[in-house]
């Protein structure tokens, strides 16, 4: 349809010391075409969005806007130029409302004390209505649901009538139920004329919203076609590479093992007074796997932290295998003692971003004499430690002293895994472990939780995808309103009664 | 803890690598705001400058006098560096310092008579102590109630320093009951004098051990990671089970404990007596100096010496130009000003 692509790729390449992140890329995007880029985290995919976006100026290669080269030295330049980015993290702010976070930053609707918010609504208005979509421009941000709060992010960059829209990761953050109405919005955006990347690493978004897809692996383009063009097991061999990961099989349903971990009527409140846990009790088992699910905000989060010491229940018993005389065992005692926990939110709780790798493992480990003698840091132990962990893991990194910042969230996670296992514990507490991640990796994760399961640890694994549950999990519970359901053995139930109990008020 | 100020001092990797062309930049501005008064005072502010650089840097005398105001400057600067790794706002360090002093004056009986060092030490022993219980104060205030420590330290100062005041007009007032102030710290305990001819103190030494042991504790100690793990993400920490509480509460101990030395020291090597306003701003000057030293102990020590030749100098601009001595507050807060400016700049040139 288009006589001179919209945006030419030609060997753009980014390094970040000996990580090639980006080696000679290219291809073409016509107008009004929507385009995925799919591939693994770590592939090179945001690297290069951000190179198109002006954020970041590669070390090679070159690009044409409508047949005219052009060199972005910052995202202002490239956003004159026409290409809007739509940030997997959103940059909003919650206490203002939507109309004022549409007006931040943006010099056309005033830069001074008064605002023309009449202009920047009849304006936005008018793009939302031939969209189809509808913008409530006094509600408070932190009110909205992550959906809405995406779709303000993306009206702030569709106000600059961009040529070109880069979504990153856009289904990240989204329920099932809201993907539809972003991809219909996608095509009608499409139909208007504006081009549209989307990147992401799952397959099923591109194969809902787009029409060709370039596939990334290593940095490298490894194919660029048609969505109709090459099967899904195609596509899927393509984005992992040939060793397809398989999972291990599930051994054989183990005798009773010792019991880990007893809770009995625990009960928690949070500090807004709504009921988080109510009368949970259960057993965790040696060579086991329970898997504890439900919709988010139903408890779970609650009771993870319940068992890693990280929050004292109003009410109930905790037993442990091992005498952590009464009260309530705190995360130092539980660490000593062989519990590890891999947290729902890494960057918050799981590691120090801006500190080296060295740091973040030793964080964990600092009970450990091996890396700790009688309160002198052995630094040469543990950079050791991590260069083994960094290996057996394969986690991509510059080295064992890069900060954690330079890696993808992939390799982050790879990173915390490899800390967390590293002490032989005898309990993991694995809270959505490979949320976010892509299919290799997860492959990678689920089988480290299953050999440990082998080996006799005990695992409590939270997740909320029921599929990888029922792959790796022995037994499953589900907490709806702070409510347990079960434990049963997963292979006495189904993933609709399952799915019924999540709903159950 | 809702301000973080490992984030304020440019935390992250580069935390250890103070910008010395920013120091120096800083150093510039601060000589040109000054400068606005010497004119105003009708004097050349380049005369004055180059008197005031003669003297601390060119002169025996005056370097010997810059030494001697860096003691304490170095002793309470190491002192909130080390509240801030652990990201507690230590802003009470002149009250610490003067409860330190207290401390240390009211336990000097006991230890008067005892062998000389075993005494002196004690008695310096007795001056962390006095501000360690004060920063333990604050620290528990912080992790039980969330009472904010920069509130809390502040109070304190005030506290202090009118403790201070009944203090010399009652308990320890000297015998003669005329003036403001107590009587003499017995000879025994008195710090000898280091250089002689001028009024450099064994205080020198006390810092440079305090520096030398603080930066060991820092680097290379388990006790100096769990601070500045706690002070990079206390989450993580308490995630971790580094018992974070603890941490802070020790951090502040350590901290104010820094304070109350310098406030001993000071009294043994300079005053040799409780009296009034014998703090002189310390606490301040020693913010400056942490988040210029990027909250490393082994980058107090140049940093302390740049605000001793400040204090030095700002009482050579009173005898040359007459320059009130209160200049040397309006330079502090220029420089910290100056300082996160062009620490802002940099840390943006260094993300770019």
């Amino acid at each position: 349809m288009a006589d001179a692509p919209l945006l030419q790729l030609q060997g753009i390449t980014k390094r970040y010391g000996s990580l090639v992140a980006n080696d000679s890329v290219g291809f073409d995007l016509g107008r009004g075409e929507v385009l995925g880029i799919l591939g693994e985290n770590g592939a090179g995919k945001s690297t290069l969005m951000n190179v198109i976006s002006g954020l970041i100026p590669p070390d090679g290669g070159t690009m044409q806007l409508e047949g005219r080269t052009v060199a972005f030295s910052s995202p202002r330049e490239a956003a004159e130029a026409g290409i809007g980015m739509v940030h997997q993290h959103f940059k909003l702010v919650g206490a203002l409302t939507v109309a004022e976070n549409l007006a931040l930053g943006d010099p056309r609707w005033g830069r001074r004390a008064l605002l023309r918010f009449d202009e920047l609504k009849s304006s936005i208005s008018e793009i939302a209505r031939r969209l189809g979509i509808e913008v409530d421009f006094d509600a408070r941000v932190d009110r909205l649901t992550v959906g809405q709060q995406q779709r303000v992010e993306i009206m702030k960059v569709l106000s600059r009538r961009p040529r070109l829209l880069i979504l990153d990761e856009p289904t990240a953050v989204l329920s099932q139920e809201e993907r539809p109405a972003l991809f219909r919005m996608v095509a009608e955006l499409a139909a208007q004329g504006t081009s549209v990347i989307i990147i992401s690493h799952k397959l099923e978004d591109i194969l809902d919203s787009c029409r060709r897809v370039v596939v990334m692996r290593h940095g490298r383009v490894v194919s660029v076609s048609d969505v109709g063009g090459k099967s899904r097991d195609d596509l899927i061999r393509l984005l992992v590479g040939d060793d397809l990961p398989v999972l291990r099989p599930k051994g054989l349903p183990t005798e009773e093992g010792r019991c880990l971990l007893r809770a009995a009527g625990l009960s928690v409140r949070r500090p807004n007074g709504t009921v988080a846990l109510h009368d949970v009790g259960f057993e965790l088992r040696q060579g086991e796997i329970l898997a504890l699910c439900g919709v988010e905000g139903n408890g779970q989060s609650e009771l993870v932290q319940v068992v890693t010491g990280l929050l004292k229940p109003d009410a109930g018993r905790l037993d442990y295998w091992f005498d952590h005389g009464g009260g309530y065992p705190d995360a130092a005692v539980l660490r000593r003692a062989g519990v590890c926990h891999i947290p729902e939110d890494r960057l918050r709780d799981g590691v120090l971003v801006d500190a080296p790798l060295t740091d973040n493992f030793l964080l964990t480990h600092l009970g450990n004499a091996q890396f700790n003698r009688r309160g002198w840091l052995q630094p040469a132990m543990v950079e050791a430690a991590v260069a083994e962990a960094v290996s057996a893991y394969a986690v991509k990194t510059p080295g064992p002293r890069a900060a954690m910042s330079q890696l993808s969230g992939g390799n982050q996670q790879k990173l915390v895994l490899a800390r967390e296992l590293a002490s032989d514990p005898s309990l993991i507490v694995a809270a959505h472990p490979t949320r976010g991640l892509d299919v290799k990796t997860i492959a990678f994760i689920n089988n480290q939780l299953l050999a440990r399961r082998s080996a006799g640890a005990g695992v409590l694994l939270a997740s909320a995808d029921l599929a990888e549950v029922w792959q790796i999990a022995d037994r499953i519970m589900v907490l709806s309103a702070g409510r347990l359901h079960g434990p049963l053995r997963v292979s006495d139930t189904t993933i609709q009664e399952v799915g019924r109990w999540m709903t159950q008020r | 803890m809702s301000a973080n100020p490992t984030l304020i001092a440019g935390g992250g990797p580069q935390m250890r690598k103070p910008l010395w062309w920013a120091a120096l930049t800083v150093v510039i501005v601060t000589a040109l705001v000054p400068a606005l008064f010497i004119v105003a005072a009708g004097k050349n502010p380049l005369t004055a400058y180059v008197a005031l650089l003669a003297y601390t840097l060119g002169s025996t005398n005056g370097f010997y006098e810059v030494l001697t105001h860096s003691i304490p400057l170095m002793l309470v600067g190491l002192g909130v560096a080390i509240a801030f790794r652990a990201g507690a706002f230590n802003i009470g360090g002149d009250g610490q310092f003067l409860m330190g002093a207290m401390a240390a004056f009211a336990c000097a009986p006991l230890f008067a008579g005892l062998p000389q060092p075993l005494g002196l030490v004690l008695y310096l022993a007795a001056g962390f102590a006095g501000g360690a219980v004060l920063g333990a104060l604050v620290g528990w205030l912080l992790v039980r109630f969330r009472a904010s420590e920069i509130i809390s330290t502040i109070v304190l100062n005030f506290i202090v320093l009118q403790l201070l005041s009944w203090v010399i007009r009652g308990p320890l007032q000297e015998p003669s009951r005329l003036m403001p102030w107590s009587d003499y710290l017995p000879e025994t305990l008195l710090l000898p004098n280091l250089i002689p001819g001028s009024r450099v103190h064994y205080g020198l030494v006390v810092a440079i051990v305090a520096v030398a042991v603080l930066a060991v504790l820092v680097r290379k100690t388990a006790f100096g990671f769990r601070l500045t793990a706690v002070g990079r993400n206390p989450f993580a920490a308490r995630y971790a089970g580094l018992r974070e509480k603890r941490v802070v509460v020790w951090a502040m101990l350590i901290s104010a404990g820094m304070a109350g030395l310098a406030g001993s020291v000071q009294v043994a090597g300079i005053h040799e007596r409780l009296q009034d306003n014998f703090s002189s701003g310390y606490g301040q000057a020693a913010i400056a100096i942490a988040l210029m030293a990027r909250l490393s102990p082994l980058w107090v020590p140049p940093m302390a010496l740049l605000f001793a030749v400040f204090y030095v100098g700002a009482g050579v601009l009173q005898r040359e130009a007459n320059i009130p001595f209160p200049i040397v507050y309006i330079i502090e807060g220029v420089v910290i000003l100056g300082f996160l400016c062009f620490d802002a700049i940099a840390g943006k040139k260094e993300a770019a």
